[in-house]
């Protein structure tokens, strides 16, 4: 049982990503249950989906009750905070040191010099595939990124989810 | 995803025609329809319609010709729909028809937080209502069942949490495709005077009434039996799995019952009023208005809306929920943080060809009056191009009346705003009423050759159906002659000049002189549509520029920021989609094309 609370802005990625741990989910044979958002905030606006993993009816988590929350914009972590239970983690793209609950990565910075800043997302996912008690490993996802028909989208997907894994344990690379 | 659901359930189910329009959170199921039409080889004939109204029509004779068949809207469009829906019910279907009907509590993207189930009732017909995807995909084949046995139209009536969410779904072979042999004429039925009509709404009346007490969709069914006659709770649709959650994830409601409904309405009433009087009191939570609640004959022991304590707006998430059950047990709510949020607002892409359009439209109808319309388009409220919005097609009958100003006052500038796809769905009557009644305004047509907000969806303009086969263009410069417009300019949008120049002439045209309609097409397409390539150019800001924020306030790209720190405008170049349309609008020059 897990509950995960995904925000970031319009175009970053977070519905893409909501798909992917729902998707690898669902293949490892667990029940998920997830909720997108669509439509006019898509335009840039500010995003956040849910997905959770179990025994579940209903797509949304309460506040209080979120184990993780992924943040690929660090002004809307304040915005999605209340989800999250006490000692949840937050897992959050930014440039800022790491404090205590909120765990950081650049991950923007990582995927522009990636060449493709749109990468973000799965940097940010690799960094939290390698956070004790994250419902997914970082294995079980690069399984869920290669099996993208498209040659060069896998590629670059696998090396943007090592950028993040790498930079979780640096000692690693 | 619980649209991809539907869509497959209408695949199982043997639907052979279905149509649609698109509109947040109803548009995938269309789409999906047209993946599995496509990977299964499937025989449907799919359709994206010109509006609601039509898709019902195309859908309702193909029930007639013997086939089962579907039609896909939001809320909304059911209003549009609704004078095809009414007369329907009367007259009943021959092949199984389900009207899906995308509900937006909330709203999150929706003019209107209205409950579709209450449409049904209007038009005394049955109504489902499912909690998730997997519910929503088995409601459509019981939705068909009902359909044909007592011969009337279905509603399934999801909302944005059902259609949105994705839940894994066990997948069933496909039916045959459902024929009930060619159209039989009958015209006292298909073609009812009103005589026929009084006749036919007493079978109605009876066909609901049978159907309540017969169809246990329409009896509350136990979903979690707690111990305790102190609290029943009441629910249906996609609240229900988050007062079921709820209740299982809390030790103090464990002892509740909980019942929901499949089909709201019709309601067996007796079936209701049972619940009632088996327990000291019953909370009836549904979204968004109470539906069921006022199918409960005796409610002197019901908490609800009409009891003042369920808010009778907004959606119901589940913490809220999970505070109205703490009330009707007559506890204490819980002590929550204090939540401030700061959300972004939405903007058009950076980018996007409607950008210079509404910069345009401030620079040369200063101080004008900017009637807007359904779309993306809305967000040209950002840049103070948009002052109305109202419902599909409406900025072109509010551009007529703000144009006749009483006597005595000055006729403003009037300067409409609409995309291509509202054009066609509700736009043309009144363009071609704005001709007829000689009104002079301007009308800027957005023509980005898809309907953008909803995912990129073909228009009558496509060339291409949604089944990705060819279909017949429909010519919009022809289509506004036609309509009697004197006016008709094309142009692009990146074209500074060329819009500069079209839009003084419109005005020349419609507010100088009051010659009529001018009509001016800005067409590029969305840089979101399939097949489009981005130009790599990415633009700088020079140390001339005088920080006079013509490009930050009224451009409104949000790739173009002031940085407070350094008190300098810089543009992103990851936002940046490389148009360039800024360094026309930079006073200074201080925008270039940077060398790379």
């Amino acid at each position: 049982m897990s509950q995960i609370v995904l925000c970031g802005r319009g175009g970053q990625g977070v519905v893409f990503l909501t798909r992917l741990i729902g998707d690898i989910a669902t293949s490892k044979g667990l029940n998920v249950i997830s909720a997108e958002t669509h439509g006019m905030a898509v335009r840039g606006g500010s995003i956040n989906s849910c997905v959770k993993i179990g025994d579940y009816q209903s797509s949304l988590v309460r506040w209080g009750k979120a184990d993780f929350l992924i943040s690929l914009d660090e002004k809307e972590t304040q915005n999605n905070r209340h989800f999250l239970r006490d000692n949840g983690v937050i897992l959050e793209n930014s440039v800022k040191e790491p404090q205590e609950g909120i765990l950081r990565i650049d991950a923007t910075g990582m995927a522009r010099n990636l060449g493709m800043v749109q990468l973000e997302n799965v940097v940010t996912l690799g960094f939290a595939s390698m956070i004790t008690g994250f419902p997914l490993s970082p294995k079980e996802i690069k399984e869920g990124l290669m099996l993208d028909k498209r040659e060069n989208v896998r590629d670059m997907n696998v090396k943007a989810l090592e950028l993040g894994m790498d930079a979780a344990s640096p000692g690693k690379s | 995803m619980g649209n991809e659901a539907i869509a497959r359930g209408l695949i199982e189910a043997g639907c052979s025609v279905a149509t649609g329009y698109p509109g947040t959170p109803s548009s995938e199921i269309m789409e999906s329809l047209a993946k599995w039409k496509k990977e299964l080889g499937h025989r449907a004939y799919l359709e994206w319609s010109i509006n609601e109204k039509v898709a019902f029509e195309v859908a309702y004779g193909a029930s007639l010709a013997g086939a089962r068949s579907a039609v896909t809207m939001k809320m909304v469009g059911l209003n549009v729909a609704s004078d095809a829906y009414l007369s329907a019910t009367y007259l009943g279907v021959r092949g199984g028809m389900v009207l899906i009907v995308a509900d937006d509590p909330g709203p999150h993207s929706s003019q209107t937080e209205q409950d579709s189930r209450f449409f049904a009732w209007l038009a005394k017909a049955p109504a489902f209502d499912p909690s998730t995807p997997v519910e929503a995909l088995e409601m459509i084949k019981r939705a068909y069942e009902i359909s044909e046995r007592y011969e009337i139209p279905v509603m399934l009536r999801p909302c944005l949490r059902v259609c949105h969410s994705r839940q894994n779904v066990t997948l069933s072979e496909p039916n045959q495709i459902a024929d009930l042999g060619p159209f039989k004429k009958n015209w006292p039925r298909w073609a009812a005077i009103p005589k026929f009509r009084l006749a036919l709404h007493g079978e109605l009346n009876k066909k609901l009434q049978k159907m309540s007490i017969e169809e246990a969709d329409c009896s509350p069914h136990l979903i979690h039996e707690g111990k305790s006659n102190k609290l029943a709770i009441i629910t249906s649709g996609s609240v229900a799995s988050h007062v079921l959650d709820t209740v299982r994830e809390e030790d103090q409601f464990r002892d509740l019952k909980i019942f929901k409904l499949s089909m709201p309405f019709p309601a067996n009433r007796a079936a209701l009023q049972a619940i009632v009087d088996g327990h000291e009191r019953t909370l009836v939570i549904e979204e968004t208005y109470p539906v069921i609640e006022l199918q409960v004959d005796d409610k002197r022991k019901l908490a609800g809306r009409l009891s003042g304590l369920v808010p009778s707006q907004g959606e119901l998430t589940p913490e809220v929920v999970e505070d109205l059950i703490l009330q009707a047990m007559g506890e204490p709510i819980r002590v929550r943080p204090e939540v401030q949020i700061n959300a972004r607002r939405p903007s058009l892409c950076a980018g996007c060809p409607h950008r210079p359009s509404f910069f345009m439209l401030r620079k040369v109808f200063d101080k004008g009056i900017y009637p807007g319309d359904i779309g993306c388009y809305t967000l040209g409220i950002n840049m103070g191009a948009v002052d109305t919005c109202l419902c599909m097609g409406a900025s072109i009958g509010m551009a007529s009346g703000l144009t006749h100003a009483p006597d005595g006052n000055e006729s403003p500038a009037v300067v409409a705003t609409i995309g291509d796809s509202t054009f066609f769905h509700a736009g043309i009557p009144a363009l071609i009423n704005a001709v007829h009644t000689k009104t002079s305004f301007t009308l800027i047509l957005m023509d980005n050759s898809l309907t953008a907000m909803t995912g990129g969806q073909p228009t009558p303009a496509s060339m291409n159906l949604v089944d990705g086969s060819a279909a017949n263009p429909v010519d919009i410069e022809n289509l506004i002659r036609a309509c009697g417009v004197g006016f008709i300019e094309v142009v692009d949008p990146y074209d500074y000049d060329s819009l500069k120049g079209s839009f003084e002439r419109s005005y020349d045209y419609s507010v100088k002189k009051s010659l009529g309609v001018s009509v001016i097409i800005t067409r590029r397409p969305c840089i979101r549509a399939k097949g489009i390539v981005l130009s790599t150019d990415r633009y700088e800001v020079l140390e001339n520029c005088e920080r006079c924020m013509t490009c930050v306030r009224d451009l409104e790209c949000p790739a173009i920021s002031f940085v407070k720190e350094s008190k300098k405008v810089v543009i992103d170049p990851d936002s940046c989609s490389g148009c360039g349309f800024c360094v026309n609008v930079c006073p200074c020059g201080a925008i270039v094309k940077k060398v790379l």
